[in-house]
């Protein structure tokens, strides 16, 4: 287990924060680290920044991001890493599809030149939407209190996707699977990078995985043609226990 | 040209010695699936439980890299009913699925191997070696007259084999082995129990504190747990616990096992360690001049 102490914390909203730490080791975009918070748990988070100094961006929904929301400068954080295929950035014009927290994975790959769809529930949950120019991006809310009123598919509709060479796309798997069925009967070039549940993060316990693949070493990026072969993808998922769900509407 | 393959005594046919440990991508049918036509000559499932079970909260397991994996991931499963969908889908692999089942007493084990062979397994593998849970795994192995009720009773009304995984933390494992004598065979090892301390956090890693460890540090506890149980009770073994590479395979079955599991190794080597390690075999078996399997399992033995 590695560990270093927080330089910084940026609270965005209510429930979420930026958390600034040193650590020399080369990051990719797309790469997460499992970040341990002591007799509390353990749970998987992207490096939003790969610079230095690093910095994950985490949203409260358990214990564990709930302390890490509420950590606090000079306090330690432990973590191990990184870990994942990482997102494969090519040279030319990027369009960027985040939703929600998803953007925290997506924020790396933006440059000059990106395009981003960014996708929250309201207009307080935007996350980096500051990272375009107003030019460069569109917004979709899903109560209509930024950008479209909709949901990041509804955006796709607005932009032609011939001028991009790659597109990116980060969100809850539902989210996801709409966008895939969206881009996948048009050719166009795209990578997902998946969330799952996950536990042991190196391979081993199954938790993460999705058509017999591991999204924490597999993954968790995929290019859109993997996809068509994850019988999973957007329709089951499994607990903790293992326990096979049915997900979506 | 050297034959890989094997026929257990219980009639089982492996096309290599090479089987998919308990407890490692063996929760989800895709999974055990894919690990199968990447390489596995026949995969254990996770243990399963008559009931659900979500298991330990992370972290459940702590890399501590050459020496190996400490892993309380505390028998999470979907219980048996829910497991058959994931059979299902591991079957259509084509390949032996031998079902590892957890329980605490004579019927559940009976009602879990019932069902396992019913789902279409291959065997069924008795976990009495779970390190980590009350009640269940070591609790019950080392409870032999218990032990011999279960092997009696699923004896009597199962037509697959039944294997019994034992645990090399008791003090006599051969004792255990022979309360197992009605049995198809033993597989040797379970993980050891250990812990886990960061010292910067000054706690215990795991959220169950203690935990298994596998991989290349218990090998040696392993071949020599293997090679006393098979000299003593000539029981069919299947070794476990460490295997990395082809030499470490050949070392277990020149101790006395008719074939191998491989679990943490994937950490390492990723899926594909079941091709590495069978090429491995292959070329050790060209070099030294063996033709079959057999001519190396117990070639260590006096």
């Amino acid at each position: 287990m590695m560990h270093s102490s927080v330089e910084r914390v940026e609270r965005l909203n209510g429930d979420t924060s930026i958390i600034r730490f040193t650590w020399n080791e080369a990051v990719k975009p797309g790469q997460f680290i499992m970040v341990w918070i002591p007799e509390v748990g353990e749970i998987p988070i992207s490096v939003s920044h790969v610079g230095n100094p690093k910095g994950i961006t985490i949203k409260a929904y358990g214990p564990t991001s709930r302390a890490l929301v509420d950590i606090r400068e000079g306090d330690r954080i432990f973590f191990r890493g990184p870990y994942g295929r990482p997102f494969f950035l090519v040279p030319g014009r990027r369009l960027i599809i985040g939703a929600g927290t998803g953007m925290a994975s997506l924020l790396p790959v933006i440059d000059s030149k990106t395009f981003g769809i960014i996708a929250a529930r309201s207009k307080k949950d935007l996350l980096f939407a500051d990272a375009f120019d107003e030019q460069r991006r569109l917004l979709v809310t899903d109560d209509g209190s930024a950008g479209i009123k909709g949901i990041a598919v509804d955006a796709l509709t607005h932009v032609d996707l011939n001028q991009f060479d790659m597109v990116y796309v980060c969100g809850p798997e539902m989210m996801m699977k709409s966008i895939y069925d969206f881009l996948r009967p048009r050719g166009t070039s795209a990578q997902f990078s998946l969330e799952r549940l996950m536990k042991c993060g190196i391979g081993l316990c199954d938790s993460c995985s999705i058509g017999g693949l591991q999204l924490c070493r597999d993954g968790p990026t995929f290019d859109i043609k993997e996809l068509d072969t994850m019988e999973e993808f957007g329709r089951s998922r499994v607990l903790e226990s293992g326990k096979r769900i049915s997900m979506g509407k | 040209m050297p034959d890989l393959s094997v026929r257990l005594a219980s009639g089982i046919i492996l096309e290599s010695p090479l089987i998919l440990a308990s407890g490692i991508l063996d929760e989800n049918g895709y999974s055990i699936k894919r690990i199968l036509q990447e390489g596995a000559a026949a995969a254990v499932t996770k243990s399963i439980g008559i009931q659900e079970r979500a298991g330990y909260k992370p972290p459940v397991v702590v890399d501590l890299g050459d020496t190996g994996i400490l892993n309380a991931v505390g028998l999470s499963n979907p219980g048996i009913d829910d497991y058959h969908n994931e059979m299902k889908i591991a079957l259509q692999a084509g390949k032996p699925i031998i079902g590892s089942i957890f329980g605490a007493t004579v019927d559940e084990f009976l009602q879990l191997a019932v069902k396992m062979e019913s789902y279409g397994a291959s065997a069924v593998e008795l976990n009495l070696s779970c390190p980590h849970v009350k009640g269940v795994g070591t609790e019950v192995g080392s409870d032999f007259p218990l032990v011999e009720e279960i092997i009696a009773s699923l004896k009597r009304r199962l037509s697959i084999p039944v294997y019994a995984k034992l645990s090399p933390n008791l003090t006599d494992v051969v004792e255990a082995a022979r309360a197992c004598s009605k049995a198809d065979g033993v597989v040797l090892i379970n993980t050891i129990r250990a812990m886990s301390i960061d010292i910067h956090a000054k706690k215990p890693v795991l959220s169950n504190y203690y935990g298994g460890l596998s991989g290349p540090a218990i090998r040696p506890v392993g071949v020599r747990l293997v090679y006393q149980v098979k000299r003593e009770t000539g029981m069919e073994i299947i070794g476990v616990g460490g295997i990395e590479n082809g030499g470490d395979a050949i070392e277990y079955m020149m101790a006395g096992a008719s074939a191998v599991q491989i679990g943490t190794a994937v950490r390492k080597y990723g899926r594909s360690v079941f091709m590495k390690i069978k090429d491995e075999i292959h070329s050790f078996m060209e070099r030294e001049g063996y033709s079959r399997i057999e001519d190396i399992v117990g070639a260590a033995l006096p």
